[in-house]
C-alpha cells in the first residue's frame, strides 16, 4: 500500500510536469500542439550529446536541454503557427508533420536504436521498504519545484497573469493593452521549456529512443481532456489520478492494461462532461 | 447534379490509363501502385468524413484496424470464406463509425481530434491485451488468406477497388447530400438552421467513411497476408493517411488520390538515396513545406495554374 503511494507519487510529479506545457499551448494559444512530445525527445537526446556525448556536466546538459527547448518553441511559434494564423485544423495538422520530420531527423543524426542515459543523480535509496533510486527522487522533487515556481509566475508576476488573460479572453486582452503574440510567443517559449526538461526527467525513467514522443503526447492529451482547458491546479490533480491510477493497475491488475483505463478515463470524461473535470465552460 | 460530359470523358482517361499501365511499367513498381491505391482509398475515406465535415478525425486507423482485424480474424481463426468476411467486416467497421461518432454529437474542434486519437490508442492497447488468441497480441498474424497472387492479379484488384470508392464516393458528394455535408464543414448551424438534420447527415458521413475504411482495411489485410498492431494503429500510419488527402486537396475526390500515388512515389523515389528511416525526414519535410505553401493541395495549385496560362492564351 505504502509502494503503490510512493510509485503514485513519484510517477505523478513527472506526469504533471509533462502535462504542464501542453496544457498551456491549448488554453494560452487554442492551438494543439501535436508535436509536442518532440520537446521531450529534443530534451532528452540534447541533454544525452552534451552530457553523455560531450561529457560536460550534467548540470550543462539539462540547461542546454532547455536552452534548446526555449528555443525550439519560439521557432515553432515564428515558423508555423504565425504564418498560418492561428487556423486551428492546419496548426494540428502541420505539427503532426513536423513531429514526424523531427522523429525522423533524430533517426537521422542518433540512428534508430535507442540508447540508456546514466542517471542524473546515482545512488539507491529505501523507503519503507521500496526501493527508490536517487535518480527517480530527485526528478520528482525537480518536477515539483518547476511546477511551483510556474505556478507562482502566472499567479504573481505581470506576464504571468496576462497569461492567464489571453487564454480566457484574447479580445478584451487586446483592449487592455496586452500584445498577445507576444504573450504567446513566451507560452511557446515556456512551453517547450517545460517540455525539454521534462524529457530529460522521462528520458531517464525509460531511456532515449526516436519514438519517445507518443507517450507523453497521448498522456499529454488524457490530462488536458481530463482536466479541462486553463487550470493549472486541474492538470495537477488530473495527472496525479493518472499517476496513481497507472500505478494500482501494474500493481493489482496486469501491467499490459495500464494504457487501457487512461483511455477509457479520456473517452467517459469526454461523452459526459465535455469541458473536463476542472475546465471553464466554453464548447 | 451538375455532370458534364467532360467528367465522364476524364474518369473514362483514368480508367483506360490505369487499365493499361501495365504494359508501360515494371513489376516493382506496380507493387508501389498498390499501395498507392490503398492509401488512396483510405485517404478518400478520411475526406469524407473529415475533409468534408470539418471534424478532424485523428482516429481512422481505429476504423481501418476494425475492418482489417475482424476480416483476418474471421476468415484465419474460424475458416470464414473471404467473401463472406469482408462483407462482415464492413458492417463491424461501420458500428465502429458510430462509437466515433458518439463524441462528435457533443464536442467539436480540437477536442474531437483529441478524442479520436484517444480511440486509436484504445484500439492498440486493447488488441494487445484482449483474447490474444484471437488478434495474435503483440506480434499480430500472418498467413492470413489471400485473394490473389502476383502482382498483377493485385494491382487489378486495388485499382478496381480504388476507382470503385472513387466513382461512388464522386457520384454521392455530387448529390445534395453531399452538398450538405460540405455545408456542416463551413457553417453547422447555418445547416441547422435551413431544416436539416445535422445529427442525421453526420451519421451518414461517419458511416460512409467507417464502410469505405472497412472495406479498405480488409482488402488491404487480404492482400498483405499479415496484420500487426504497431504498423496499423500507428502514428506514422494516420499521418500519412491525413497528409494524402491535404497534399492532394480535401474536399475532392481525385485529391487525396493524387495526394496517395504523390506520396508513394516520393517514398520510394527516396529510396535509393536513403535506404532507411530517415527519408521520412525529407518525406515530411517537402509534406510540411507544400502544405504551408497551400494548404488546399495540390490540386489547387493545378488549378491556379491552368487558369494563368488560359488567361494569357485568350489574353
Amino acid at each position: 500500500m505504502l509502494q503503490i503511494l510512493i510509485q503514485g507519487l513519484l510517477l505523478s510529479g513527472l506526469y504533471s510536469l509533462i502535462a504542464m506545457g501542453f496544457m498551456l499551448i491549448f488554453s494560452v494559444g487554442r492551438v494543439l500542439n501535436l508535436a509536442y512530445g518532440t520537446y521531450l525527445m529534443f530534451g532528452g537526446y540534447v541533454y544525452f550529446y552534451v552530457s553523455q556525448m560531450l561529457g560536460m556536466p550534467k548540470l550543462v546538459g539539462v540547461a542546454m536541454a532547455g536552452v534548446m527547448g526555449v528555443l525550439m518553441g519560439i521557432a515553432k511559434f515564428k515558423l508555423l503557427v504565425k504564418p498560418l494564423k492561428g487556423d486551428h485544423v492546419a496548426v494540428e495538422i502541420s505539427t503532426l508533420i513536423l513531429a514526424v520530420v523531427l522523429q525522423a531527423g533524430v533517426v537521422l543524426i542518433f540512428g534508430d536504436s535507442s540508447k540508456i542515459l546514466l542517471p542524473i543523480v546515482p545512488g539507491v535509496t529505501y523507503i519503507a521498504g521500496a526501493s527508490v533510486t536517487y535518480n527517480i527522487l530527485s526528478a520528482t522533487i525537480a518536477s515539483y519545484a518547476i511546477l511551483a515556481i510556474l505556478y507562482l509566475f502566472v499567479r504573481k508576476t505581470h506576464t504571468g497573469r496576462a497569461m492567464m488573460a489571453v487564454s480566457m479572453d484574447p479580445k478584451g486582452t487586446a483592449i487592455s493593452g496586452i500584445d498577445s503574440d507576444r504573450i504567446n510567443m513566451i507560452t511557446w517559449g515556456i512551453s517547450g521549456l517545460l517540455g525539454a526538461v521534462a524529457g530529460v526527467f522521462f528520458a531517464s525513467y525509460t531511456q532515449l529512443s526516436p519514438h519517445m514522443w507518443v507517450a507523453p503526447l497521448i498522456l499529454s492529451v488524457a490530462v488536458v481532456i481530463v482536466g479541462g482547458i486553463g487550470s493549472i491546479v486541474g492538470t495537477l490533480v488530473v495527472a496525479h489520478i493518472i499517476g496513481f491510477m497507472e500505478v494500482i493497475v501494474v500493481a493489482w491488475f496486469a501491467p499490459e492494461l495500464r494504457g487501457v483505463f487512461t483511455m477509457l478515463l479520456i473517452i467517459t470524461v469526454l461523452i459526459i462532461r465535455p469541458r473536463g473535470l476542472f475546465g471553464r465552460e466554453e464548447l | 447534379m451538375g455532370l458534364r460530359w467532360y467528367h465522364f470523358a476524364l474518369w473514362a482517361a483514368f480508367i483506360a490509363f490505369m487499365a493499361l499501365l501495365p504494359e508501360l511499367v515494371s513489376k516493382g513498381t506496380l507493387r508501389t501502385i498498390i499501395f498507392a491505391n490503398f492509401l488512396a482509398v483510405f485517404a478518400i475515406s478520411w475526406d469524407v468524413l473529415s475533409g468534408r465535415t470539418g471534424y478532424i478525425s485523428f482516429g481512422h486507423p481505429f476504423l481501418i484496424g476494425i475492418g482489417a482485424y475482424t476480416s483476418a480474424i474471421l476468415t484465419k481463426r474460424y475458416g470464414f470464406e473471404i467473401e463472406v468476411a469482408i462483407p462482415i467486416a464492413v458492417l463491424m467497421t461501420m458500428l465502429g463509425g458510430l462509437i466515433v461518432l458518439l463524441p462528435a454529437l457533443r464536442i467539436k474542434g480540437s477536442y474531437f481530434a483529441l478524442v479520436t486519437l484517444a480511440f486509436m490508442e484504445l484500439m492498440y492497447q486493447l488488441v494487445q491485451v484482449i483474447r490474444p488468441d484471437l488478434t495474435g497480441g503483440t506480434r499480430g498474424m500472418s498467413g492470413i488468406p489471400t485473394l490473389t497472387r502476383g502482382a498483377l492479379n493485385g494491382y487489378y484488384l486495388s485499382v478496381t477497388l480504388m476507382l470503385c470508392v472513387a466513382i461512388s464516393m464522386w457520384l454521392l458528394m455530387k448529390t445534395r447530400v453531399g452538398t450538405a455535408l460540405s455545408a456542416i464543414g463551413m457553417n453547422e448551424e447555418s445547416v441547422r438552421g435551413s431544416g436539416l438534420s445535422v445529427t442525421k447527415l453526420k451519421m451518414f458521413a461517419f458511416l460512409t467513411a467507417a464502410a469505405v475504411a472497412g472495406l479498405g482495411g480488409a482488402f488491404y489485410v487480404h492482400y498483405l497476408g499479415s496484420v500487426a498492431p504497431r504498423a496499423l494503429f500507428d502514428i506514422n500510419f494516420l499521418f500519412t493517411i491525413i497528409v494524402a488527402a491535404l497534399i492532394g486537396g480535401s474536399s475532392t475526390i481525385i485529391g487525396p488520390v493524387i495526394g496517395a500515388f504523390f506520396l508513394t512515389f516520393l517514398l520510394e523515389g527516396l529510396r535509393p538515396y536513403l535506404p532507411g528511416a530517415e527519408r521520412y525526414f525529407i518525406y515530411g519535410g517537402i509534406a510540411l513545406l507544400l502544405y504551408m505553401y497551400q494548404p488546399k493541395g495540390l490540386i489547387e495549385i493545378f488549378t491556379q495554374g491552368w487558369t494563368r496560362l488560359r488567361s494569357r492564351w485568350t489574353t
